[in-house]
């Protein structure tokens, strides 16, 4: 009996060591679209949890700066993989690029447009004709097209990230993402109350956010080691709102290391939320977790959608509002940008 | 009930009273020198503040005078713009507090430059650099830098950032617009700055140092902490993350209140995660920056002396609180002491002993009273019991006088009944009953001559000893006059006369006199003074005699007396009677009467005469009920059997 369970155990050792001779794992480059920050943790816990690694892939993170953004890093081949807004993606395929989606995490809008009450604008129309604060790196797109639908006239005031302007009352609002700038204000001593908000989902506009984009030429190569990847990577949200203070402890050390800024109660913030905007329907434990701590927006609550799938509607609603904008128009098909590799 | 002590009560209540007026007074002390503690602290604190902020703001303002003056050079269009950056650098050169300049224009200020036009020098090391800013990847008309000053068209101070270039030193930018002429009309043109590093204001802002782990902070127009000792909270949080980190909703209150430029001293509406117990804080702006300092202090620091103070005065006042017991003890068991002594000495006394020693007082107080006052008792009992003693003997000796002073008298009035077993027409009984052991009442009767029947009722003024005596005369002077004269008005009128002379003591007695004829039963009688008899006609009625003129014998020497008659029938009765009978008085004050006599006979008209007098003396009795009996009472019955 003994000499038995001995061999089978040499047996077995020896089979493990040989495995991890031939099966040499398959390297891949991450880029988030932004610094380290909570809206990332989940592919920091996959990387910090060994989730890749069990995966068999090896993810090495690079992370744009001001001046070089995502795209440039995936057309450059410095990153295998990024991550993108919806509608940033397509624009970028409109302008040439050729990339394609192979996972839509985020399904909801973040984007709120605030105004301080002292401002007196308490209703969308009182925007008509008032100074509004956007992002000058992207991100524009859906409130510009959202005010052109309802002939607006707004003198939009690029920002590159601060809410400065806003609080010395340069402007008379700003565009904000719930799980950011929004906080950013809070935290800078406005109350919530003091401040009128218009999410830009409540008006016909809940576009979806945050999705996994590669090459379509990678596309085809590595479509094994992706599909590990956005295993691994939906675990590591899966573990983010379980475990969120863990969640939080990575992203902070991330943002240590990166020397920019780390405030535990903004990222705490910032995890939930974005957490809310992966919230799907067919997923009973995220939207159990998501309604236990109190939804941000409910309108949340509606939407149909599978995890990591986009739906053509949004993505026929993203054309629209690219074409309503751009110059030139979206010309590729629903099927041709996006190439679900999550199922 | 539990025996207590007068020290005990006396301790008790001064105790009490002793620790409400320490109550009242500490409380009255603690209160003011709490304020006044509480008032030195923050003079001392804004002053802190006061002078703290001054030095910041001496280099700040100083540090705007700069940009302000380049921004006036530019408007005036004093500097081609080939000299600006010579003129930075030579600036930069000689004002070592500056890190960097930019004087940026606005997109195509000077079209020969295009869009970007932003000449800069900057410190690396000892060298002071230079270089033209902007690119399509630094468009510096977007940042806060230059779009704040734009847009609000006044000079801003940027939030404080870290340098990443210069080694990530805390730097802050100030930033002026400048306007120069275009088309004849003032126009926006671009912005000066200067960069400044931030480390001498942190090390100004950690130097602030009250009591003993007070501290300063510095917060950011947006509450961003610039400085604490707390180097995790530096440029990582603002004072509302700080707030709802640690969940202090008065923090966040207080960081909006500090960010809006107000100016405090008050006890802090929040904890501190990492300085315990509760905290007072003060702060004040920064008039430049807009930024806002607060010096925050422990409130167990700013009252720690009086709370020394207060731990001292505790210990003395209880230290104090038991001497004074202690003392009050030992005074009040040393005055006290003799009165358990004079307490064994009144026992002793009442016990008898009269000469018992009393405890020795040496003070002249109120013990010393108490001793001569039981001094003087024992002394006066003492007196007392001896002449009680005297009285006591005199007194016995006097009663067994008076005894036999009483069988004497009663020893002179016939009381063997009947008195005349060989005359039958005569059947009689009398009874006196005398108030004290001797008494004034008399009766008697003897037969005169064989064939007259003489009688005699009657009443001494006054009681005792001298009315028994005067009685006694009475009687022999009645017995010894009667055996010469048998008229009873003469007999009445000669012991008038013979008791009238020498009655210096004013003494009188009234008399009822009759003299029976006993073969005719002719009753011849003299009343002087005395109450009528009742005369009870055999079966058939009784009456009383009419109510007499005559006076009672003693009073005037020659006082006429007459004599009335009465014919007696065979059975027919006399009932006579002293007013101790009629006068015979209860505890209500309530006499017998004449007319409870008539009532009485009347209701035993056929009793033979011991049987009336007992009837009456019962009926008496029942009427006084036990009442002392004030005068002698005396009747008697006579019944003529003819």
């Amino acid at each position: 009996m003994k000499s038995h369970f001995i061999k089978a155990l040499i047996i077995s050792a020896f089979v493990f060591f040989v495995n991890i001779l031939l099966s040499q794992p398959a390297k891949l480059t991450f880029a988030p679209q932004w610094m380290p920050q909570a809206q990332f943790a989940g592919y920091y816990i996959a990387q910090e949890m060994g989730f890749y690694k069990e995966a068999g892939i090896e993810v090495e993170f690079i992370h744009p700066s001001a001046n070089i953004p995502a795209t440039d890093l995936l057309s450059s081949g410095k990153a295998d993989v990024i991550s993108l807004f919806l509608v940033t993606g397509m624009s970028a395929r409109t302008e040439g690029m050729d990339i394609v989606n192979i996972c839509q995490l985020s399904q909801h809008s973040a984007i709120y447009i605030v105004a301080k009450k002292s401002s007196g604008i308490d209703k969308l129309e009182k925007l008509n004709g008032k100074k509004i604060g956007v992002w000058k790196s992207g991100f524009d797109e859906v409130p510009k097209a959202m005010m052109k639908e309802k002939k607006y006239n707004i003198e939009w005031v690029p920002i590159l990230f601060s809410v400065n302007l806003f609080m010395l009352d340069g402007i008379d609002a700003m565009t904000v993402m719930s799980y950011n700038e929004y906080n950013n204000i809070i935290n800078c001593g406005i109350n919530e109350d003091e401040l009128n908000v218009f999410p830009i989902s409540e008006y016909g506009y809940d576009i979806p956010e945050d999705g996994l984009y590669c090459l379509h030429s990678t596309y085809e190569t590595k479509r094994e080691d992706f599909k590990k990847f956005i295993a691994a990577t939906l675990k590591g949200w899966d573990y983010a709102a379980a475990n969120k203070a863990t969640a939080i402890d990575i992203v902070l050390d991330r943002m240590k290391s990166a020397h920019i800024p780390a405030n535990r109660v903004h990222q705490e913030w910032m995890l939930d939320r974005v957490l809310e905007m992966m919230m799907v329907s067919d997923n009973d434990a995220q939207d159990n977790d998501a309604q236990g701590k109190g939804a941000q927006n409910r309108s949340f609550l509606n939407k149909r959608v599978r995890r990591g799938e986009l739906l053509e509607s949004d993505f026929d609603q993203t054309a629209k509002i690219i074409n309503s904008i751009s110059e030139k128009r979206v010309s590729f098909k629903f099927d041709e940008f996006y190439k679900p590799l999550n199922r | 009930m539990k025996k207590t002590t007068l020290s005990y009560h006396i301790i008790k209540n001064v105790l009490f009273f002793c620790i409400a007026l320490f109550l009242v007074t500490f409380s009255v002390y603690y209160y003011f020198a709490r304020k006044t503690i509480r008032e030195d602290t923050r003079e001392n604190s804004v002053y802190l503040a006061k002078t703290t902020i001054n030095m910041i703001e001496q280099v700040l303002t100083l540090a705007e005078k700069n940009p302000q003056i380049i921004a006036k050079m530019l408007e005036s269009s004093f500097v081609s713009k080939d000299s600006l950056l010579p003129f930075l650098k030579s600036m930069l050169s000689v004002n070592n507090s500056l890190y960097g300049s930019i004087i940026a224009y606005e997109p195509n200020y000077y079209p020969e430059h295009g869009m970007y036009f932003a000449p800069y020098v900057y410190r690396q090391g000892d060298s002071i650099c230079s270089s033209i800013l902007g690119h399509i990847n630094y468009e510096y008309f977007y940042m806060d830098w230059y779009q704040i000053p734009k847009i609000t068209n006044k000079p801003y101070w940027s939030e404080p950032y870290f340098d990443e270039g210069g080694g990530n030193v805390l730097m802050t930018t100030y930033s002026v617009p400048f306007y120069t002429q275009v088309n004849g009309k003032r126009t926006f043109s671009g912005v000066v700055t200067i960069d400044i590093s931030l480390e001498w204001l942190t090390k100004i802002i950690t130097d602030v140092k009250i009591l003993n782990t007070g501290y300063a902070f510095l917060l950011s127009r947006n509450g961003v902490v610039i400085s604490h000792p707390n180097s995790e909270y530096i440029m990582n949080q603002t004072i509302f993350t700080i707030a709802k980190e640690i969940n202090q909703p008065g923090m966040r209150e207080t960081g909006r209140r500090m960010i809006k430029g107000e100016t405090s001293f008050q006890a802090a509406e929040f904890r501190s995660a990492w300085k315990k117990g509760k905290l007072w804080i003060n702060y004040a702006p920064l008039p430049s920056s807009k930024w806002s300092m607060g010096i925050i202090y422990p409130e167990d620091e700013m009252f720690a002396s009086l709370h020394r103070m207060n731990i001292i005065l505790l210990v003395l006042i209880i230290v104090g609180l038991i001497s004074l017991s202690i003392v009050i003890f030992k005074i009040v068991s040393n005055l006290t002491s003799p009165l358990k002594d004079f307490a064994d000495s009144a026992r002793l006394i009442a016990a008898g002993n009269f000469n018992v020693r009393l405890p020795e007082i040496k003070t002249e107080d109120e013990m010393k009273e108490l001793h001569n006052s039981f001094s003087f008792m024992q002394k006066e009992l003492d007196e007392y019991m001896a002449t009680l003693k005297e009285t006591t003997s005199a007194k016995e000796k006097i009663e067994s006088e008076l005894r036999i002073a009483n069988e004497i008298q009663m020893s002179m009035i016939p009381h063997i009944f009947p008195p005349f077993p060989d005359l039958p027409q005569i059947d009689l009984f009398a009874t006196l009953k005398s108030a004290k052991e001797v008494g004034g009442d008399l009766y008697d009767f003897f037969v005169i001559d064989g064939c007259k029947f003489c009688f005699a009722i009657g009443d001494v003024s006054g009681k005792g000893v001298p009315a028994s005596l005067f009685m006694a005369v009475t009687r022999t002077l009645v017995r010894s006059i009667s055996d010469n004269v048998h008229l009873p008005s003469a007999i009445v009128e000669s012991l008038n006369k013979s008791i009238s002379q020498n009655n210096d003591s004013n003494m009188f007695v009234t008399l009822f006199l009759g003299v029976l004829d006993l073969k005719t039963g002719e009753l011849q009688y003299t009343n002087a003074g005395h109450n009528p008899p009742v005369l009870i006609r055999k079966n058939r009625e009784a009456y009383m005699f009419e109510k007499t003129k005559f006076i009672p014998a003693g009073l005037f020497e020659d006082f006429k007396y007459g004599e009335s008659s009465v014919k007696l029938e065979s059975g027919d009765m006399l009932f006579l009677y002293t007013d101790g009978v009629s006068e015979a008085e209860n505890s209500q004050g309530e006499l017998f009467g004449e007319q409870a006599i008539m009532q009485i006979i009347n209701n035993n008209i056929t009793a033979r005469p011991q049987e009336l007098i007992d009837k009456m003396s019962a009926e008496i009795s029942g009427h006084v009920n036990g009442y002392t009996q004030s005068d002698d009472i005396t009747m008697m019955t006579i019944v003529y059997n003819g």
